[in-house]
C-alpha cells in the first residue's frame, strides 16, 4: 500500500501587525485532501492602514481558506501577540468564536500549559512539584504584568512617552489572555502538551509528515545542561507579584500616620535625589517586564516539520535559553542543518535566532539557488526596542543577514493585504 | 571654667541582623558606636545622608530631629534606645537610623583598616541611602544616583519585609560602594573573577561585620549548642565541623527567614562548598555570583578554622567558658574584616583575580602584624584558599609563602621629592615615568596615576605603620587583529577590525622613608590574563551591550531572572 504524503505545502502568511499568524495548509491526493494547520493567531500592534477588525477578517479568511475545517492548532506560548486571535466575545462574533467554529482536532501547547501543572490552592506549598512552582511563577508573572500596566498608566507624566509606551507594550503583551486561554482548552478534540523530545500528535492528522518537538524542554531537561534551578526565581517572581500588588492599591500606605512632605514643599536638598529614584522606578519596572517578557518567550513550542525530504522550523518566540537544550545535541545540530524553510524567531529580535543555529543552516547562501532557504517573518518596525540600544525588532542585523543569505519574505511588505502565499512542493 | 570634651562616638540602636532573629520573642538588637557628629533631620550626617523617599508610593517622609550628642535626653543621643519592637519596625525614622548607623559602622571599619579617609566612587561627600526606594525585593547600590537603595515587599508571611532592616543586605551594598571608591576600575569590564570578587567581597564585608557583634554569635551558639542556660558549653561544640554547622548554617538559616529570594543563599550555599580545586575552573562558576561564592566560602571557612584553632589552644578541658567562646568568635570575625579590607590596598588596579587577592591579603597583615603566631590568621587563609584552588599570585618567601615580591632593582628616587609625592599626582607621574623601564611599564600606552593615598595604620600590638598606596593604570587601543604581536590570542569569531581597549596597571607602596616596598602589577600585555579575558568579555556579549555590565541593579536581578549570561554571545 502506498504511503500517505502530501505533495505540497501552501505557507500563509497573515497580516496581524505585531504578531504571529501562519496557516500551513499540505495538499494530499485523494480522499485525504487538504489538511490546515494553523499556527499561532495573535497580536499587539497594529498600523491604522491595517484597516478596521483585522483579526475578524484574518479569522473569516482562515475559515473561508480551510472550508471551516481546521485540523490542528499550535499555540507556541501565552503571549498576546501568539494568541490574542482566540479571543471570544458574548456574542460569539470574536475572532476566537470563528476560530472555534473551524472544529480543530486537535491543539498543541508547550507543557507549561497542561492543567495539571497548575497550583491548586488549598495544596500544602510542601507538596508543590519544581513544575508546578514554576508554572506558578508565570502566573505570577501575568499578575505582574498587569500591575505594571496599571503604575504605568497613573505615572504616565512621570515616566515619559518612551518608556510609558515601552511599558505599555511589553506589559499588554504578558497579560493573561483569559478568554483565549480558555477558549484554547474548550476547542479541540484532543489536547497535547509538549516538551522537547514529546510526540507531537500532529502526525494523526498530517500522515507522511514527521513533526520534532525540540523545545521547550521541561525543568528536568533543562538542569542536564545547566545546574539546578534556583528555586529562588519562582519565589522571587511571586513576591514581585506581591510588591506590585501592593502598589496598585487606591493610596498604599507603608506606614500608617507616617508624617510627610508634600511635593512642593519637600527640602532642597532631597530634590534632586527624589527626581532620581522616579526615574529609577520607571527603569525598574521596564527592567522587570522585559525578565518577565523572555521567560514567557521560552515556554515557547519549537516544532521541526519533516516532509517529502524538505524540513521546515517553526520556533515561535523561542529565545535561547529554550534552544540550549536541543542545540546542545550533536544528532538536531545535524537535523536543523539542512532546514529549508525558516520561520524567524520572536518577529526578528536580536535574541531568539541563535548565531549558532543560523551558522549551522547549510542551505543560506549569497547567491539565489533553486534550493535556497526561505525564511518567513512576521513583524512591525518601530514597536519594540531601540536601535540605539541595538534591541529593535526586527533587529537590522539580522535583518540584513537573512536578506544576504535566504530567500526573505516579511509581513511587512503586506501594506492593507491580509496576507500572502508560498508554495512549496514536496518529493 | 570647666572644658567640656565632645565624645568621639554616639551610640545607636540597630537590628542586630534582621526582624526574624529573636530571642526570647524579642527582635535582636545592638547598640554600635559610630564616629559622633552633630546630625541633621535626615539622619543627614558629614558622609551619609538619608533621604526617605518612595517611588513606589510617592512619599517623602519626614525625618526626626536628633538631639545633640552626649545629650541624656533620649538615651544619650538615641532615640530608639528603649524603643517597643513594634515602634522599630513601624516607624520610617527608625528605619533611617538603621541604614545611617549600619553604613556609618562599615565606613569607620575601612578607614579604621586603611587607616585614613575613605571617599565614596562618585564625586561627593554624603552618600545618599533610600530605606524605602521602591517596592521590590532588590537592593543595590547606583553610582549615577550616588545612592544605597533598598527595596520592600510584602513576605511570604503577609508581613511586609523591609531590606533597609537587614544588616548583612545594608552592610553588602555600603560595601560595594566603598569598594568602588577604593578601587574605581574594579567595576570595568574584565574576568569574571573581578566581577565576582565585587560580590564576593561585599558578602564577605556584610557577613563578618554581622559575626563581629557579640550579640549575634552568642544568639546563634544558643540556637545551635544545647545548654544555653549554663556559662559554659561543651568543647564537642566548638570543633570546625561544629562551628561551621551551628554558626554559619545557623545565620544562613536565620538570614533565609525572610529573605531567601533576595540573599539567594550566599552563606548556605557557601558553607556547602566543600573545599576542592575543581570549582575554579569548573563553567558552572564564572556567573559571577556562582564565582563570589567560592570566595565567600574560602574567608568564611577560614574564620571557623581560626576560631575552632584558637578555642583548641585555650586549653584540654571538657568544657569552655561559653563568653570566652562569643568574645574570640567576635574579636577573629572583626579582625579578619580588618584584613580583608587592609589587603584592597595591597592588591593591584585592575584586572584583579582572586589569586591576587590572597597575596595581598598576606602581604597586608604581615607588614602590619609580622607575629601571626596566635592565630594563625595567614596560614589558615593561604591554606583554605588554596583548598579551594586558589593558590597565590606570588610565591613569596620561605618565611612568608604567597606574599608579593620585593619591587624591582635599581629604581630610581633622584629628581623627585617624597614630601610632594605624598600629595602630588605629577610628581608620583614623575617618579613612574622616569623609573619607566625598571618598573617595566608597557611604553606604547596610555598611563596616569589613578589614585594617592597616605596612610597611617595602627597594627594589634598600637605599632604605627605609615605608607603610601599609589595606584597607576595603562590603556591600549588595538584592533583584535594587532593582538597577535602582543602574544594575545584573540577570541574565536572576533572579527578583525573589532576595537579593543586593553587595561593594565600596578599598585606603588611607598614605606615611611619615601622608597617603594612594593610593586604590585598586571601588565597590560599580560598573554594569559588578557586572552581570557577578551574571550569572556567577547563570549559573554560585552561588544553587544556595554551598558549591561556596570550596573548593581541589574547584576542583582540578572542572579535570579537571567541564569543563562552566556546566551548574549548568540545574540545579533
Amino acid at each position: 500500500m502506498a504511503t500517505i504524503k502530501p505533495k505540497k505545502l501552501t505557507l500563509r502568511s497573515y497580516q496581524v501587525g505585531f504578531g504571529d499568524c501562519f496557516l500551513l495548509t499540505f495538499h494530499y491526493n485523494g480522499r485525504t485532501g487538504d489538511r490546515h494547520v494553523l499556527i499561532d493567531f495573535g497580536s499587539t500592534g497594529k498600523k491604522k492602514s491595517h484597516g478596521e477588525n483585522l483579526m475578524v477578517r484574518v479569522a473569516q479568511d482562515i475559515k473561508k481558506r480551510t472550508g471551516g475545517k481546521l485540523h490542528a492548532i499550535v499555540a507556541t506560548h501565552r503571549h498576546k501577540d501568539h494568541i490574542s486571535g482566540f479571543t471570544t466575545n458574548a456574542k460569539q462574533t470574536g475572532p476566537g468564536d470563528i476560530i472555534a467554529s473551524c472544529n480543530p482536532d486537535v491543539i498543541i501547547q508547550p507543557w507549561t500549559e497542561h492543567p495539571k501543572a497548575r497550583v491548586n490552592a488549598k495544596e500544602a506549598p510542601g507538596t508543590i512539584t519544581k513544575t508546578q512552582s514554576f508554572v506558578s511563577s508565570l502566573r505570577s508573572m501575568h499578575e505582574i504584568a498587569e500591575s505594571v500596566l496599571l503604575e504605568a498608566e497613573r505615572r504616565k507624566h512621570i515616566l515619559g512617552k518612551r518608556l510609558h509606551d515601552q511599558l505599555t507594550f511589553l506589559g499588554e503583551d504578558n497579560l493573561s489572555n483569559l478568554s483565549a486561554v480558555e477558549n484554547l482548552m474548550r476547542m479541540g478534540k484532543r489536547h497535547h502538551y509538549l516538551n522537547y523530545g514529546s510526540r507531537s500528535g500532529l502526525e494523526s492528522v498530517l500522515p507522511g509528515v514527521k513533526i520534532r518537538v525540540l523545545g521547550p524542554p521541561n525543568l528536568k531537561q533543562s538542569e542536564e545542561i545547566k545546574s539546578q534551578r534556583n528555586k529562588d526565581e519562582d519565589e522571587f517572581w511571586q513576591l514581585q507579584a506581591m510588591s506590585n500588588k501592593f502598589v496598585i492599591q487606591k493610596d498604599p500606605m507603608l506606614f500608617n500616620g507616617a508624617r510627610t512632605y508634600s511635593h512642593a514643599n519637600a527640602p532642597g536638598a532631597t530634590r534632586w535625589f527624589v527626581q532620581r529614584v522616579r526615574a529609577l522606578r520607571g527603569e525598574q519596572l521596564l527592567s522587570i517586564v522585559r525578565s518577565l517578557d523572555k521567560v514567557m518567550n521560552n515556554t515557547s513550542l519549537i516544532l521541526l516539520f519533516e516532509v517529502g525530504g524538505k524540513k521546515l522550523l517553526f520556533p515561535g518566540d523561542a529565545q535561547i535559553e529554550n534552544w540550549s537544550y536541543a542545540l546542545s545535541k550533536r544528532s538536531v545540530q545535524r537535523l536543523l542543518a539542512g532546514v529549508d524553510l525558516y520561520k524567524v524567531g520572536h518577529h526578528g529580535s536580536r535574541n531568539a535566532t541563535p548565531r549558532s543555529l543560523w551558522d549551522n543552516f547549510s542551505k543560506r547562501s549569497d547567491k539565489v539557488t533553486k534550493n535556497r532557504l526561505e525564511t518567513f517573518c512576521s513583524t512591525m518596525r518601530n514597536k519594540h526596542g531601540t536601535s540605539r540600544s541595538k534591541t529593535e525588532v526586527p533587529r537590522k542585523t539580522l535583518v540584513a543577514a537573512l536578506k544576504g543569505s535566504s530567500n526573505y519574505h516579511t509581513t511587512e511588505t503586506l501594506g492593507k493585504k491580509l496576507s500572502f502565499d508560498f508554495t512549496m512542493t514536496f518529493r | 571654667m570647666t572644658a567640656t570634651t565632645t565624645p568621639r562616638t554616639r551610640t545607636l540602636t540597630i537590628i542586630a541582623q534582621d526582624p526574624s532573629v529573636r530571642v526570647k520573642g524579642k527582635i535582636l538588637r545592638a547598640q554600635v558606636e559610630v564616629p559622633a557628629e552633630e546630625l541633621a533631620p535626615g539622619p543627614w550626617g558629614y558622609r551619609v545622608h538619608v533621604v526617605d523617599y518612595d517611588s513606589s508610593t510617592l512619599n517623602l517622609y519626614r525625618p526626626m530631629k536628633y538631639p545633640p550628642i552626649g545629650s541624656s535626653e533620649n538615651g544619650d543621643g538615641d532615640p530608639f534606645f528603649k524603643a517597643s519592637d513594634a515602634k522599630l519596625l513601624s516607624d520610617p525614622n527608625f528605619h533611617a537610623q538603621n541604614v545611617y548607623a549600619i553604613v556609618m559602622r562599615i565606613l569607620a571599619r575601612f578607614e579604621f583598616a586603611l587607616g585614613r579617609r575613605v571617599s565614596w566612587g562618585f564625586y561627593g561627600h554624603q552618600i545618599k541611602v533610600a530605606p524605602h526606594a521602591f517596592a521590590d525585593a532588590n537592593a543595590f547600590y547606583s553610582e549615577n544616583d550616588q545612592a544605597l537603595m533598598f527595596g520592600y515587599f510584602p513576605g511570604m508571611s503577609g508581613r511586609m519585609v523591609f531590606c533597609c532592616l537587614s544588616h548583612d543586605i545594608v552592610a553588602h551594598e555600603t560595601a560595594h560602594a566603598l569598594l568602588d571608591g577604593l578601587r574605581t576600575r574594579y567595576t570595568d569590564p574584565s574576568s569574571p573573577e573581578q566581577a565576582a570578587f565585587h560580590e564576593g567581597f561585599a558578602d564577605v564585608v556584610a557577613l563578618l561585620s554581622v559575626f563581629a557583634l557579640p550579640k549575634i554569635v552568642e544568639t546563634i551558639i544558643d540556637l545551635n549548642a544545647p545548654g544555653k542556660n549554663s556559662s559554659r558549653i561543651a568543647r564537642k561544640y566548638t570543633t570546625v565541623e561544629a562551628l561551621r554547622k551551628s554558626m554559619l548554617l545557623g545565620l544562613a538559616k536565620e538570614m533565609g527567614q525572610e529573605l531567601p529570594a533576595i540573599r539567594g543563599d550566599v552563606l548556605r550555599r557557601s558553607v556547602k562548598l566543600e573545599p576542592s580545586r575543581t570549582y575554579i575552573k569548573d563553567p558552572e562558576f564564572i556567573e559571577p555570583h556562582r564565582r563570589g561564592e567560592i570566595f565567600v566560602a574560602a574567608v568564611m571557612n577560614s574564620f571557623v578554622e581560626v576560631w575552632a584553632r584558637r578555642l583548641k589552644a585555650l586549653g584540654t578541658t571538657r568544657y569552655l567558658d561559653r563568653e570566652r567562646v562569643v568574645e574570640e568568635g567576635a574579636m577573629i570575625a572583626d579582625y579578619l574584616l580588618t584584613m580583608v579590607i587592609r589587603a584592597l590596598d595591597y592588591a593591584p588596579p585592575v584586572n584583579l583575580e582572586f589569586c591576587d587577592f590572597l597575596s595581598a591579603v598576606l602581604t597586608s597583615d604581615r607588614e602590619i602584624n609580622p607575629n601571626d603566631s596566635r592565630y594563625h590568621f595567614r596560614d589558615i587563609l593561604r591554606e583554605t584558599f588554596v583548598s579551594y584552588g586558589i593558590d597565590p599570585a606570588s610565591e613569596g618567601t620561605e618565611e612568608d609563602p604567597g606574599i608579593w615580591a620585593p619591587p624591582e632593582a635599581g629604581l630610581n628616587y633622584d629628581l623627585v621629592h617624597f614630601e610632594s609625592m605624598q600629595r602630588d599626582r605629577d610628581e608620583v607621574f614623575r617618579f613612574i615615568w622616569q623609573n619607566r623601564k625598571v618598573l617595566n611599564l608597557y611604553e606604547d600606552s596610555y598611563t596616569r596615576v589613578l589614585s594617592l593615598r597616605p596612610c597611617l595604620r595602627i597594627g594589634p600590638d598600637g605599632f604605627a605603620l605609615r605608607e603610601t598606596v599609589v595606584e597607576y593604570m595603562q590603556i591600549v587601543n588595538v584592533f583584535a587583529d594587532e593582538l597577535d604581536r602582543l602574544k594575545i590570542t584573540a577570541p574565536e569569531g572576533m572579527p578583525a577590525k573589532q576595537k579593543l581597549m586593553l587595561y593594565g596597571g600596578g599598585t606603588l607602596i611607598f614605606d615611611e622613608y619615601g622608597r617603594v616596598k612594593y610593586h604590585i602589577t598586571n601588565r597590560v600585555d599580560h598573554p594569559e590574563r588578557q586572552t581570557q579575558r577578551l574571550k569572556y568579555l567577547w563570549e559573554y556579549g560585552y561588544y553587544n551591550d556595554p551598558r549591561s555590565f556596570k550596573n548593581f541593579a541589574n547584576l542583582h536581578r540578572k542572579k535570579r531572572a537571567a541564569p543563562f549570561a552566556d546566551s548574549i554571545r548568540q545574540e545579533w
